[in-house]
């Protein structure tokens, strides 16, 4: 079935999620193109990583999703990997246990493995520091390292959309702009990045659009080439009452 | 015009308490009903069974509180049916020790019963569920071995005859009521300890440990006191088997039998009298319905051990709980009643402040708290808010005794406060509420609340057991005062429900009305606001500053500014474990530092 | 007479080990023990007589058979026991639905096996006497697992996958790795090392079906004792346990050699819950 030009590659309507009776995310409606950065933002508990967390299918959802022009009801993490769609969740998670290349190859479970190690060797070329310690144990890198290790596992099957959770979480500065740097060069080559970030100027320097969330709903949607940005941000975690000021 | 209604309400509740007591004795006086008349209308044989059904109840009546309230997987208890039975036969027997009257056997049997109890039990405190419910099938196990070896006390595999009790229990209908007298007599003990503060702090301690400990609750002295019951009527039962059988060999207890026991209760659902009451009737009476489902009975037991725990883990008692069915009013809003908090909490205690000076603690590299100073003073709001790892949880954990700070002191009234004793914050009236909420999903939400005052009970567990005067005094102070702060929380007319059925945000005025049974001098909530809506942030917030207009010191840790700037009288902003501002709401607000903290960056 | 002791010691020990391995491979795979670990051994026994001296079979097909029995009961195990009490807010469940499983089987042995203890088949046609086969088919197993597992855990795609879901199934599954067919694989090759375990030690614990309670009590000492999630220290745990039971039941006679190992396992967990190679308990608040 030819999907149109026009439909955008993510596309939330009314999504809804929580974990057990605390309901989180409260109708959320977000739009993604492909080869797009978007950022999101907000204060801690607002449910940002409750949000990617239901669209990669680790937390159960209602309301209704759409990725790559497939309806994702019901997808498992399984089904949306396989889909495109991949999820580096927060605190730079790699397997201590096994070797960095191991790690890696991972990522690419279930592919034939021909094509498991050309994607690996793939990664490997983008990120030289984790190549020189491939043959050991991921214990041994230093947690940007690990950090690094932890999106290039997201990279290896090539996805359409990459969804990173806090990735300068605990890293100094240095590491953090190395990481960015990723973010970036993924941009030029095409794949759409949707980037939960604390800190809100990288964010916005690096993103193409902005949402801002706050209390479970979307409280802001922006393009960062908008003026007055961070001021509206502002306005928009602190109010007491729902949406920030339009622009102006 | 508001007081007099709050006034009613107690006094109507204790009517329908009593009206729901009623219904709730009817089965039981059913049951002993049928139990007096049974001669009447069944035989020698089905008199045999049900004299096996009563034995087997006065120990699973005893183990129902180990198992059911407690929770604990103790499967191997027929290790101490064991030890009763030969401990009664062969102290009567005479060839051991000089023949002993049957009666003072058992009383001996008792006593050692519960020694043992409470040496098979005590492991339970240390060990992991798995682990516990291993020792307790090696320790049978062990028994029996013991039993087949020690020849010349228990006769090895010949075996020893049974007590003989003189009449008018020498007859099988003697015996028989006898043992129902028994029986019926274990039925009332634990249902008294069922509806009494153990009962509830032991369902505590199942599912909800970390409110146990915070309300001051003392694992070890409550185990300790139901395993030696459970022992002492355990052994009381073996006794009554070994009359029962005549002449008991060590291959008469079986691990099946144990089994038996455990999944009787299981079967008619934890927390409950009746249901294990009528799992235990179910299970011996089955096999003789047909003659090949006795040799059946066990795979019988454990297939219908697998599907309830599978389909309905609540058992026979939920089956049975039709007021639960009834469904609740969709659109329920939590209305608190602020006035009534000056009655709940009485007048504000001589207390100084709650003072934390330079605190200090690292986990593993990671500097958690880095020199922290609070002062908590009574009758203010402090909110502590801050990013995610800036240790604000940390420092509520440290104020209520979960870990001890490396450096610094945490002090009240200029006192400082004991390392580590975290069951001993409720003592000295520092009470708190959890990031998720802690609540003991099968209890009603007044039996919840209840738990909360635990500690203000005065009677012992053997006087709770008999129901004595100081009991049902404990009983009535500790209902109305959980209904009264239910209804100044607004949650009163949910008192009934079981907690699992209420929603997020009531679960969360709950656990405050659990906390305020304290009478707290100092509250301290773990981001209260998680999950509520604008309307019920606002009703939490008057809640909270009513609380501490009553004179309690009220420390809120919160993400949500709104709640923090509108109640907060000061503000204590920690980034990465310091603090980076403290002052009044006003002052922070501003602060451009902290608003750059707050969003990152 | 020392000899003897330490050659069945080990044997013995081998066998509980075995089990210690396939509690541990299940706990790995789900963070559950299972009570059916002993009964896997217990059916390796029973199974390979029933088809090996009962239906004829020749030994090799006989342990093909057994192996395929055991991983069925393993797969079983997951679906019925395990899987549905993972989702569940009860956490303890699991230990009842097992235990209710481990019964089932038990007593639907007891009855059609019978509550005797019949003996099993002599494998090799080789002369009792000396190292006898009933003492090193034990300790083959025990090695052929201990090795292949190691072979598994450390050149497989299969085994790293393993290791994954056991040091962090949150992020395994993020990663989008096939975690319920790997549980479902993990406790089939579970039950089949239990099942070998009952094979190999059945000619030394017969085929009988109270050896499963046995197995259960004395395949968990291992584990509770070399730490969660070890194999190696099973392994270990293992061969120590049987070299004390057969130096206790020389010196002071069966029973009291169970009391003694009773009371040493209950004083070494009191003292270290967490075992003597195990990982500390977590934050709770």
């Amino acid at each position: 079935m030819p999907i149109s030009a026009a439909e955008p590659l993510l596309v939330a309507v009314g999504l809804c999620a929580g974990y057990g009776k605390i309901s989180v995310l409260r109708g959320i409606d977000l739009k993604l193109e492909a080869g797009e950065v978007v950022a999101l933002l907000g204060p801690n508990g607002a449910g940002k990583t409750t949000l990617l967390r239901a669209l990669s299918g680790l937390l159960p959802w209602s309301g209704s999703v759409r990725f790559a022009g497939r309806d994702l009801a019901g997808a498992t993490p399984r089904d949306t990997v396989k889909a495109g769609l991949a999820h580096v969740i927060e605190g730079h998670r790699v397997f201590t246990q096994l070797a960095v290349l191991d790690n890696l190859v991972l990522a690419a479970y279930g592919l034939p493995r021909g094509e498991r190690t050309a994607r690996v060797e793939e990664v490997l070329e983008l990120f030289p520091e984790i190549a020189a310690k491939q043959h050991e144990r991921a214990s041994s890198l230093s947690g940007g390292q690990q950090q690094i290790l932890a999106v290039a596992q997201g990279l290896v099957r090539r996805p359409r959309l990459l969804m990173l959770d806090e990735p300068s979480a605990g890293l100094s500065p240095v590491l953090v702009d190395r990481v960015l740097v990723v973010v970036q060069r993924l941009r030029d080559a095409g794949t759409a990045v949707l980037l939960v970030e604390q800190l809100i100027e990288k964010a916005l320097a690096l993103a193409d659009r902005v949402y801002a969330l706050a209390r479970g709903s979307i409280v802001l949607e922006a393009r960062t080439s908008e003026p007055d940005l961070p001021l509206r941000l502002e306005h928009a975690y602190l109010a007491t009452t729902g949406r920030a000021p339009p622009s102006g | 015009m508001e007081m007099p209604a709050a006034q009613l309400q107690p006094s109507r509740a204790n009517v329908l308490g009593s009206a729901c007591a009623w219904s709730a004795a009817l089965p039981f006086l059913a049951l002993l009903a049928l139990g007096i008349a049974f001669p009447l209308f069944g035989g020698g044989y089905w008199g045999l069974i049900a004299t096996r059904a009563c034995v087997y109840w006065v120990l699973v009546s005893g183990l129902n509180l180990v198992v059911g309230f407690a929770g604990q997987i103790a499967i191997g208890w027929v290790a101490l049916l064991t030890l009763g039975a030969y401990t009664t036969s062969v102290l009567t027997a005479g060839n051991v020790t000089p023949a002993l009257p049957p009666y003072l056997a058992l009383v001996i049997a008792a006593v050692i019963g519960g020694v043992f109890g409470l040496i098979l039990g005590l492991p339970a405190l240390r060990l992991r569920t798995f682990y516990f419910a291993i020792t307790t099938v090696g320790f049978a196990t062990i028994v029996t071995q013991v039993a087949l070896a020690w020849q010349s006390v228990t006769g090895g595999g010949v075996g020893v005859a049974g007590p003989i009790f003189p009449p008018p229990f020498s007859s099988p209908w003697g015996f028989y009521y006898f043992c129902f007298g028994l029986a019926a007599i274990c039925t009332w003990m634990t249902a008294n300890v069922a509806a009494s503060r153990f009962g509830r702090a032991l369902t505590a301690i199942r599912d909800a440990e970390v409110a146990a400990e915070a309300s001051g609750i003392s694992k070890p002295a409550l185990l300790a006191a139901v395993f030696v019951f459970s022992g002492a009527v355990a052994a009381v039962a073996g006794g009554l088997f070994a009359s029962l059988q005549s002449y008991i060999t060590p291959d008469a207890f079986t691990l099946d039998l144990s089994v038996l026991f455990f999944i009787a209760i299981l079967i008619g659902g934890r927390g409950s009298i009746l249901g294990p009451l009528l799992g235990t009737i179910l299970l011996t009476v089955l096999p003789e319905f047909a003659a090949p489902l006795v040799a059946w009975s066990t795979f019988l037991y454990a297939a219908l051990l697998l599907v309830i725990v599978l389909a309905i883990p609540g058992g026979i008692a939920e089956i049975l709980d039709f007021k639960n069915r009834r469904p609740l009013e969709s659109h329920r809003a939590i209305i608190p009643r602020p006035e009534l908090l000056a009655r709940l909490l009485g007048s504000p205690p001589d207390a100084g402040a709650l003072t934390l000076e330079q605190v200090a603690l690292s986990f593993g590299g990671v500097q958690a708290i880095d020199g922290l100073d609070l002062e908590i003073r009574p009758g203010q709001v402090h909110g502590l808010i801050g990013p995610n790892g800036s240790g604000k949880t940390t420092t509520l954990n440290v104020i209520s005794g979960y870990y001890a700070p490396q450096r610094g002191k945490v002090s009240l009234n200029g006192a400082a406060l004991p390392l580590f004793s975290r069951h001993r914050r409720a003592h000295m009236r520092i009470a708190r509420t959890f990031q998720t909420p802690r609540i003991v999903g099968a209890a009603s939400v007044l039996e919840n609340v209840m738990i909360g005052g635990t500690i203000d009970g005065a009677a012992t567990f053997v006087e709770s057991l008999l129901s004595l005067p100081r009991h049902r005094r404990d009983e009535a102070m500790l209902h109305d005062t959980a209904m009264l702060a239910l209804t100044a929380v607004g949650l009163e007319r949910l008192a009934p429900v079981r907690a699992d059925r209420l929603q997020h945000s009531e679960l969360r005025f709950t656990e405050i009305a659990r906390a305020l049974m304290l009478r707290p001098a100092f509250l301290l909530l773990d981001e209260p606001a998680a999950g509520l809506s604008a309307e019920e942030i606002a009703r939490l917030g008057a809640l909270l500053v009513a609380i501490a207009r009553a004179g309690t010191g009220v420390l809120v840790v919160e993400h949500h500014p709104d709640l923090i700037f509108d109640i907060c009288h000061r503000v204590t902003v920690l980034n990465l474990g310091r603090t980076l501002a403290a002052g009044t709401p006003d002052e922070i607000r501003s602060h451009r530092e902290v608003v750059n903290a707050y969003l990152g960056g | 007479m020392i000899e003897s002791i330490v050659s069945t010691g080990v044997a013995i020990g081998c066998i509980y080990a075995l089990i210690g391995i396939t509690y541990t491979v299940m706990f790995s795979a789900s963070r559950v023990f299972s009570f059916t670990a002993g009964t896997l051994g217990m059916l390796g026994g029973v199974l390979g007589a029933l088809f090996i001296a009962h239906f004829g079979l020749p030994v090799a097909a006989g342990l093909v058979l057994v192996l395929a029995a055991g991983a069925s009961f393993g797969i079983v195990t997951e679906i019925v026991a395990v899987r549905p009490v993972l989702r569940s807010l009860d956490q303890h469940l699991y230990v009842l639905s097992t235990l209710a499983l481990a019964l089932m089987v038990q007593q639907f042995t007891a009855i059609e096996w019978g509550t005797d203890a019949r003996p099993f088949p002599r494998l090799f046609d080789i002369d009792r006497g000396g190292f006898d086969q009933q003492l090193w088919l034990p300790m083959l197993a025990c090695i052929v697992v201990i090795v292949g597992l190691e072979l598994l855990y450390r050149y497989t795609l299969m085994g790293h996958a393993f290791l994954a879901i056991a040091e962090d199934t949150y992020a395994a599954r993020a990663l989008g790795l096939p975690e319920r067919r790997l549980r479902l694989t993990s406790y089939a090759l579970a039950g089949a090392i239990g099942a070998l375990a009952g094979f190999a030690g059945g000619e030394m614990l017969l085929a009988f079906f109270g050896n499963a309670p046995l197995l259960t009590f004395y395949g968990f000492i291992p584990v509770a004792l070399g730490g969660m999630g070890s194999n190696r220290g099973a392994a270990v745990a293992g061969l120590l346990l049987g070299l004390f039971q057969q130096a206790a039941n020389f010196l002071v006679g069966g029973i009291f050699a169970s009391v003694a190992v009773f009371t040493v396992f209950i004083l070494v967990l009191l003292v270290r819950p967490e075992g003597l190679a195990g990982a500390s308990l977590q934050r709770r608040v």
